[in-house]
């Protein structure tokens, strides 16, 4: 089996309502999405989310990564299948390189992975759960706040609360924190797990008396308190931390959870498929983690579609043990999806795993062509561009 | 809560009224095809209403079963001898704007909106806040058409030329929903007391239904173009 040929799809697709955290504003999904297409005319989706603040990508830096280094390696190849040869046979296929500016191109490793996974695994009926055997028949998501007015926050975090949600992430580090978690946490009251995530925007000695501030309103964990290479900083601060810390801008490749680990620097990992590089190299770490004690929380992209929520959801029902799950917001953040059936969560934020062959949804390319600002065609070598 | 209630509404229908797609049609900057996107996108929003005012129906109070179940056989054009069915007026409008190609799209997306709705996991726990949420959109449009449906059918008049015989159903809306307005905010007090719904709870649920700009999101969604890309002129 062969791939003839992709489309890769720079999206734009406005949100309900923007969301904002410490590093970034954002207004619309620029998730980029890979269509390719084998010899027999199955086609498979993957997709990847460009975070210039956490793995360096930028959407056009990632189009042109694709289009100029990993798909030449990949089309006209003979494919391995991953039911018999593993998450990694496929991985293994898509060279890794490094590009000047960029901490490591995973975004676009991981749209071309899940893309030909997808396209792999639906030529032979397969569900992706055949690689990543579920170990739950249900996943319960978590709600994001994004950073916002103590009022705003309150009032969003008391909307998830009525839709059930057990747990609510809030973004902090824009303003007066204290003031923020006090508000939410009396929005919701004591029976919501609450988690912080400033997304790197304090430094040792302000997250250290913040920390200490925020305790008392029973936060459950901090997810990266300090900026990426801060790692001596992150073991520093949780040797005094009353809060558990976890690493995400920190966690990017697979040298980073080993120096996480070494260092002894957090109590938890955030694992984005996207931003870790695709399925295999997210259980990599996943694996990495669980050896060494570390829990995990599986994370999302903010504006991913239905095909990274749904690698995200294979992810989550395969690990053993996770401390929070997040993404498959849908409809509920996109003004539109791309699949025909969502996977958005439910009430409770309960949703089923999916079965369905492949990553388990069905995209609708119609949606893909007209949120797309950018769509690049790429053919095998002699077959024309 | 009825005073919140109405001044969130009437912000959002300012919203509406005051947003950039809206104001270039009511100047008549617009190009046709913004006009036929808008028009498609009217009669894609509302053309199956029907069936959600059933569902109101199906969960409404004792006290407001009247009032909805008059509105629904309104919506069939059932109420009176020689009353039209209100997807009826929009087909009529459809024809009128030279839109008769595009409405089986236009009726067929209508349709999978609605099974949209029905195939979505729910948000809420129980029908009494689905219901809720479902009252509130209702609600609002018919507000927000019993201030602006004349305001529509003047714009779409005079820049669009389109006759008083394919622009009844703006007529209609602009005389009853000043009625069902006004009625549709008693009932979901009534609605939010008989369920009891917790106020704060109840405020939260509408603000959740209005978070976006239903009405923007409605009218002026992106339009697929398989649809009145395929109308003429």
């Amino acid at each position: 089996m062969r791939l003839l040929r992709a489309t890769v799809h720079a999206l734009q697709i406005p949100f309900v309502e923007s969301f904002r955290h410490s590093a970034h504003a954002r207004h619309a999904s620029d998730s980029v999405v890979v269509r390719v297409v084998d010899e027999d005319g199955v086609a498979g989706f993957g997709e990847g989310a460009a975070r210039p603040y956490v793995t360096g990508e930028t959407p056009d830096g990632m189009v042109e990564h694709l289009a100029r280094d990993l798909w030449p390696a990949v089309v006209g190849v003979e494919l391995p299948d991953p039911v018999e040869d593993g998450l990694g046979a496929v991985d293994a296929l898509i060279p890794a390189l490094d590009l000047p500016g960029v901490v490591a191109p995973n975004a676009a490793r991981c749209a071309l992975e899940l893309a030909i996974l997808d396209c792999t695994l639906r030529a032979s009926g397969a569900s992706v759960a055949a690689l990543l055997p579920p170990g739950r028949d249900m996943i319960v998501y978590s709600g994001v706040v994004s950073a916002g007015t103590p009022s705003a926050a309150a009032t969003t975090a008391r909307q998830m609360k009525l839709v059930g949600l057990g747990a609510i992430k809030l973004k902090v580090g824009t303003g007066d924190d204290v003031a923020l978690v006090g508000a939410v946490r009396q929005a919701v009251g004591p029976e919501i797990s609450l988690r912080l995530d400033a997304n790197g925007a304090w430094d040792l000695e302000e997250a250290t008396k913040i920390l200490a501030a925020l305790a008392p309103f029973g936060i459950a964990s901090v997810e990266q308190p300090l900026p990426r290479a801060a790692w001596r900083d992150l073991a520093a601060l949780r040797a005094v931390s009353p809060i558990p810390l976890m690493a995400d801008e920190s966690l990017v490749t697979r040298h980073d959870a080993e120096v996480l680990l070494a260092g002894e620097a957090v109590d938890l990992f955030n694992l984005r498929v996207s931003k870790c590089g695709g399925l295999h190299r997210t259980a990599e770490i996943a694996r990495l983690a669980a050896d060494a004690g570390v829990g995990v929380q599986v994370g999302s992209q903010v504006g991913e579609t239905a095909i990274l929520s749904a690698a995200g959801r294979h992810l989550a029902a395969w690990l053993p043990e996770v401390a929070a799950v997040e993404g498959s917001f849908g409809t509920l953040l996109l003004t539109e999806d791309v699949s025909v059936a969502s996977v958005r969560f439910g009430h409770g934020g309960r949703a089923p795993l999916l079965g369905g062959p492949g990553l388990g949804v069905e995209v609708v390319d119609e949606r893909l062509v007209r949120h797309s600002r950018r769509v690049v065609e790429l053919c095998g070598p002699g077959l024309g561009p | 809560m009825r005073a919140t209630l109405e001044t969130t509404l009437a912000h959002h229908v300012d919203l509406l009224t005051g947003s950039t797609p809206f104001r270039r049609l009511e100047s008549g900057e617009a190009s046709r095809q913004e006009y036929d996107d808008f028009l498609a996108n009217l009669i894609r929003a509302h053309v199956g209403s029907p069936p959600l005012v059933a569902f109101l129906y199906a969960l409404a109070p004792p006290e407001a079963r009247a009032d909805v179940l008059h509105n629904l056989l309104e919506e069939l054009g059932l109420e009176e001898e020689d009353g039209v069915a209100h997807p009826a007026l929009l087909r009529d409008l459809a024809d009128g704007a030279g839109l008769t190609p595009v409405l089986p799209e236009l009726e067929r997306l209508a349709a999978a909106d609605l099974r949209q709705i029905a195939c979505e996991p729910l948000l809420y726990g129980t029908l009494k806040e689905v219901g809720l949420a479902a009252l509130c959109e209702v609600v609002a449009f018919e507000l927000m058409l019993s201030r602006v449906a004349s305001r529509i059918q003047r714009l779409l008049a005079t820049h669009r030329d389109l006759g008083p015989e394919s622009l009844t159903w703006f007529s209609h809306h602009a005389e009853v929903d000043i009625a069902h307005a006004e009625q549709g905010l008693q009932h979901i007090e009534t609605y939010v007391r008989y369920y009891g719904i917790d106020e704060e709870d109840a405020s939260t649920i509408i603000e959740l239904a209005l978070r976006d700009n239903v009405f923007l999101k409605r009218y002026f969604r992106q339009v697929s173009p398989t649809t009145v890309g395929a109308s003429p002129g």
